[in-house]
């Protein structure tokens, strides 16, 4: 009994799966045995006799209140499970985007004869799950327990409460996780996809947002329960170990007294696709991959008669294991990617299509060549009978290894009566599948396959990506979206003509004391109070000139971090090790800490300085200095235009996991010494949380104990 | 009085009906090579999994050539004397079928999912593999590479993913559980050609090896197949080496602190615990279902619902072959001190030690455990896959049927035993994840 499914989200690896382990190396002639007697063994075997394959069978039947309930027996385990789907329409939900899913969520979080505390006892007392959803309810149990499963499940399905303090609970949990998703580039890329792709005034191009999320009241919840879950909106689907009669016991006794009720249906203005490509971006700040969506709507309900055919021509462009000629351009012969595929969707209201991969920053631009190149080519050749015999060989397991699930058959049911498919759709489709030709293929690149009108989403390092990108965009122009699909409204602000970046530093200078008070501090010690997870950690930093430095981080009264510069060496120490270095990247590090004011070093010799354009950063117009430092390492600073003072800095710094973007924000500026010197940093992009450091201590120009300096 | 209203109690909560339980039947033989051989029927989809368990895991490796069980996992799909290199994966799609493998501390396992009437191509493929595979220079250097991304994806760049490497070096002096299954990269790097032709020589020997096949078949023909394409694969030449190294009782709590690349700490509490199969071993994993099954479990409530001072926790023992650890673990939520959430972990198994289960609880873990057994087995690739643990690591395929009782014959108060003879601070490692300082 394998007890490894708690442990799903640390990412189980106690087994090392290997992905089938692909090689690029050219193809080598095997040698063949000399034993004459194994020449049988050269070659595989051929198939014997391939069975047919059958279907399961269902059976189905409606209560007096217009539920159906779709049966689906098999004995082969001594259990059963009740799966209620509604039939509810997409609802717009505007600007409480976020409430349908917490509405479902809600149900089993208490009810009038249980709390949720009772409902989780009593489940878990049977060994059984139930879980809800704006969409359903699902519940599985052995056999034996059927009818106390039952019991709960029609509780939580007649009289759920929407108890206050669950509400909050799950209110919270949202906005983490909308907050987590924030810097989630394959988030971004989907609310940006679905924003261009259907628009905001249809329900598949809203994206829940922190306000929106904030904006939920309990009285939205219950309204949508109340409104939505009725009998004759709905599919009762009873799997497993039961008979018909069985089922239609349970299914009287337990919701022929589920009232009906009238349900609203909506509609829907069909989105139209771009009639040219358009250049979608959103910006990851600090980000060495860039996520590419080639997408657009695609009008393809289910039981359409071109579905399988398109699943043919999809299989060849990007589908398969590892076969799709995406994957095989952009990572076998290219690497520029770990995996590149594409999807056509099924949708009762409209689908799309989706050419998808995470690919590293400089390729950004040859990757979209390459998919549209394959796009291209898919429409314009006719594909090998080789390379169609694969894609449907592909399919036809596919299919047959999903019959061995009974839930596949109930799914093929409800899709039957769900879509109003022809009652053989399913049982016909190996032969359908079989019949689809070369020519079909071709016409089904042409009609679905669009390289000249589809949106490309690019969630990416804006400054070293976007603009490579606009050449593919039809009206040259790169729009820009939040990363909830929200177009970015770029005010621009022209920078006057006489500023240069000199200037800008210059001013800086000048707006905290002066060129003349700067050069007069010898030596500068600050303490710097923050909070870390819950505790109390303190920064404490000593500069000399010309060229010492020491800081040192602690809590909980241990020293969790210290770096020293003497002059010459550098130390860097961590819970108690130390390393010291006299050269390298970490030196140069180390070192270049030792000045107390890096922007009197800017007006030096070796340094480039560019002025890139005023953005505005929370409300205040920055003018953005890129500063290139003599040994090629870049910063990015951002200098207020009305006060002159540095707002925001960011640098990119190594880390275990790949580079990342360390942003410092400097507020809450005032006086000290005459000298004007941030009293509050917001530390941002090395950890999850933001660290908020506030001044505690400042010493310009006092003793200083010069042993503080000294490495061992 | 008091008595009879006890015993009352008892028999009317104790009733426990077992769930018909549909018999898992099947065939075993062994060939003159050693291989042992188990197929198992069922002709309701026309498919078949195709499966060969090698018992060799990480544990048999030289401490010097670590993360060999696992690179034979990548190399043995390169092709072998009749499969062209990089054909092997091509056969199997092409055949409209699928394929994988895992390796464990304990053995290595391979497998293809394929139309039943493609089986004769599966034992093919697994018959090439086991009799001269493609063991070489060109082979290594590719799948190196491979391990190293593997590594650095799985490993190092996810989120918690050093916490068992972590774990067992410090859970283990001398037994060789204590590397990582994966391996240390410089051990392959070091290996030349010479040590991976030995390797394959020592280990992928029939005598070392269970074929296990379910799906739709007839025994007949499988059996006469499976003959015609293993009868003749040779016999190792060599003993094979299985360590034989006892583990010393920890000595002592071990402690310390990890910094990672995450969101949220973690705590990991690792206690030593006795191999699978025993009688402790079946009591220890159901305390662990006591304290993190289900919504209604101990740890989930008291830590995650009640004072929400964890967004997940868990605990399980790894099934191991040599006596293996359980692991309490726990992701910290934000604004709670780590410590706090330690300790509130401890609380909750201190509270299994001093305190009796209540019989209606005891009875909902029974009712788990028969939940879990009864369910697990719905997919033929799921089933020959447990018809092989069982017959590899506890000697009877059948257990597969019976193993439920032995869950069963646990009492509340083996449990109760159980928490407190290994569940103690002295024979626990436990590691404190927490945020990586940056650098201002």
């Amino acid at each position: 009994m394998k007890r490894y499914i708690l442990f799903i989200i640390l990412g189980g690896i106690l087994l090392f799966f290997s992905a089938c382990a692909k090689k690029t190396t050219e193809n080598i002639k095997a040698v063949s045995t000399a034993d004459p007697a194994k020449a049988w063994r050269k070659n595989p075997p051929v198939p014997a006799q391939a069975r047919d394959i059958n279907l399961g069978e269902y059976s189905t039947f409606d209560l007096a209140n217009g539920l159906k309930v779709i049966v689906v027996e098999n004995h082969k385990l001594p259990r059963v499970s009740y799966q209620l789907s509604f039939n509810t329409d997409a609802l717009v939900e505007g600007d409480k985007a976020g409430y349908v899913s917490i509405a479902g969520d809600m149900v089993s979080k208490g009810t009038k004869n249980r709390s949720k505390a009772q409902i989780d006892k009593e489940i878990d007392f049977i060994g059984a799950n139930l879980s809800t959803s704006a969409t359903g309810i699902f519940g599985g149990s052995l056999k034996k327990h059927s009818e106390k499963l039952l019991e709960v499940f029609t509780d939580v399905l007649y009289n759920p409460v929407f108890p206050e303090d669950e509400f909050e609970k799950i209110r919270k949990r949202t906005l983490s996780g909308l907050a987590a998703s924030k810097t989630d580039p394959n988030a971004i890329a989907r609310n940006i996809a679905n924003a261009v792709n259907f628009g905001k005034d249809h329900p598949y191009g809203e994206a829940q947002t922190e306000e929106s999320i904030k904006n939920i009241t309990i009285d939205d919840c219950k309204n949508y329960y109340k409104t939505y879950f009725k009998p004759n909106n709905a599919y009762l689907v009873i799997v497993g170990d039961i008979t018909p009669a069985e089922a239609k016991a349970q299914a009287e006794k337990y919701f022929s007294k589920w009232e009906k009720g009238e349900v609203p249906v909506q509609k829907y203005k069909v989105p139209q696709g771009p009639e040219e490509r358009k250049v979608a971006f959103g910006n990851k700040d600090g980000a060495v991959q860039s996520v590419i969506n080639i997408t657009y709507p695609v009008e393809m309900k289910p039981g359409n008669p071109d579905a399988i055919k398109v699943s043919v021509m999809n299989s060849i462009l990007g589908g398969g294991v590892f076969s799709g000629r995406l994957m095989q351009n952009l990572r076998e012969k290219k690497a520029y990617t770990y995996g590149a595929r594409s999807n056509i969707s099924n949708d009762k209201l409209i689908g799309n299509f989706t050419a998808s991969a995470s690919v590293r920053n400089e390729v950004t631009d040859s990757s979209v060549v390459e998919f549209l190149y394959e796009m291209e080519r898919i429409v314009r050749e006719p594909v090998t009978a080789e390379d169609l015999q694969l894609a449907k060989n592909g399919l036809a397991g596919n299919f047959a290894r999903s019959l061995e699930s009974p839930q596949t058959i109930a799914n093929f049911a409800l899709n039957t009566f769900r879509y109003n498919l022809p009652k053989d759709y399913y049982n016909t489709y190996l032969q359908k599948l079989d019949a689809v030709s070369i020519a079909d293929v071709q016409m089904m690149a042409a009609k679905y396959v669009r390289p000249d009108k589809c949106n490309i989403v690019v969630v990416g390092n804006k400054d070293n990506v976007a603009d490579r990108l606009l050449r593919f965009d039809s009206d040259g122009k790169i729009d820009f979206y939040d990363p909830f699909g929200r177009p970015v409204v770029e005010k621009k602000v022209e920078v006057a003509d006489n500023i240069t970046a000199r200037n800008v530093i210059e001013d800086y200078i000048a707006a905290i004391g002066g060129m003349k008070k700067l050069q007069s501090v010898q030596n500068l010690r600050t303490v710097r109070k923050a909070t870390i997870m819950g505790q109390d950690a303190s920064f404490e930093t000593v500069q000399m000139v010309p060229d010492k430095y020491m800081m040192k981080i602690s809590m909980m009264g241990m020293t969790l971090q210290e770096q020293k510069y003497n002059g010459t060496k550098a130390m860097s120490g961590q819970m108690g090790q130390k390393q010291v270095f006299t050269e390298g990247k970490e030196f140069e590090g180390i070192k270049s800490q030792s000045v107390i004011f890096d922007q009197m070093e800017y007006l030096k010799q070796g340094y480039k300085l560019e002025l890139k354009g005023i953005e505005n950063l929370d409300g205040q117009d920055c003018y953005k200095i890129v500063v290139t430092k003599p040994d090629g390492d870049q910063a990015t600073e951002f200098y207020s235009v009305k006060t002159n003072l540095l707002y925001r800095a960011l640098q990119s710094q190594d880390s275990p996991g790949g580079p990342v973007t360390v942003t410092n924000e400097y507020k809450n500026y005032k006086e000290v010494g005459g000298i004007m010197f941030p009293h509050t940093i917001e530390l941002s992009g090395a950890m999850p949380t933001p660290i908020v450091m506030e001044i505690s201590e400042i010493q310009i120009n006092g003793p200083v104990d010069k042993s503080i300096f000294d490495i061992e | 009085m008091r008595y009879l209203v006890l015993i009352f109690l008892h028999f009317f909560v104790f009733e426990f009906s077992q769930a018909q339980l549909n018999k898992i039947e099947f065939r075993e033989f062994t060939l003159d090579n050693g291989l042992h051989v188990i197929l198992h029927r069922d002709n309701s989809t026309p498919i078949v999994a195709v499966s060969v368990m090698y018992h060799v895991g990480s544990k048999n490796e030289n401490p010097d050539r670590t993360g060999f069980a696992h690179f034979f996992e990548h190399l043995l799909f390169e092709g072998s004397e009749n499969i062209e290199r990089g054909q092997f994966d091509k056969y199997v799609e092409k055949a409209g079928g699928t394929l994988n493998a895992n390796t464990s501390f304990d053995r290595t396992y391979y497998f293809e999912i394929l139309p039943s009437n493609q089986l004769e191509l599966g034992l093919w493929l697994e018959s090439e593999r086991m009799l001269h595979a493609k063991v070489d220079n060109v082979g290594i250097e590719t799948q190196r590479q491979v391990v190293k991304e593997e590594r650095r994806q799985r490993v190092d760049n996810q989120p918690y993913g050093t916490f068992l490497e972590e774990i067992i070096k410090r859970a283990y002096k001398v037994h060789p559980y204590r590397w990582p299954i994966i391996g240390y990269m410089e051990h392959l790097d070091a290996a030349q050609e010479k040590d991976y032709k030995n390797f394959y020589a020592d280990f992928y020997v029939p005598n070392n090896a269970i074929v296990s096949i379910a799906g739709d078949i007839d025994y007949e023909v499988a059996e006469a197949l499976v003959r015609k394409y293993f009868n003749d694969i040779p016999k190792g030449k060599k003993p094979i080496y299985r360590p034989n190294i006892v583990e010393p009782p920890l000595g002592g709590e071990v402690r310390d602190t990890i910094y990672d690349n995450i969101q949220l700490p973690g705590v990991f509490m690792a206690y030593r615990i006795p191999e699978q199969g025993t009688e402790d071993f079946y009591a220890v994993s159901m305390l662990g279902t006591l304290l993190s099954q289900g919504q209604s479990s101990r740890l989930q409530k008291a830590l995650v619902d009640e004072q929400q001072k964890a967004v997940a926790v868990g605990n399980f023992p790894l099934d191991l072959e040599d006596p293996g650890i359980a692991i309490a673990y726990c992701i910290v939520s934000m604004g709670t001190d780590v410590k706090a959430a330690e300790d509130a972990i401890t609380a909750e198994i201190d509270r299994v030690r001093k305190e009796p289960i209540s019989e209606e609880e005891f009875q909902k873990l029974r009712n788990q455990v028969e939940n879990d057994f009864v369910s697990a087995n719905s997919r033929v690739a799921g089933i020959a896959e447990s018809l092989a643990n069982y017959k590899m690591y506890l000697g009877d395929a059948n257990l597969i049927n019976t193993e439920l009782q032995r869950y069963l014959a646990v009492t509340k108060e083996d449990i109760m035993r159980v928490a407190n003879k290994y569940y103690t601070p002295d024979n626990r490692v436990v590691l404190h994840y927490l945020p990586k300082p940056a650098t201002p």
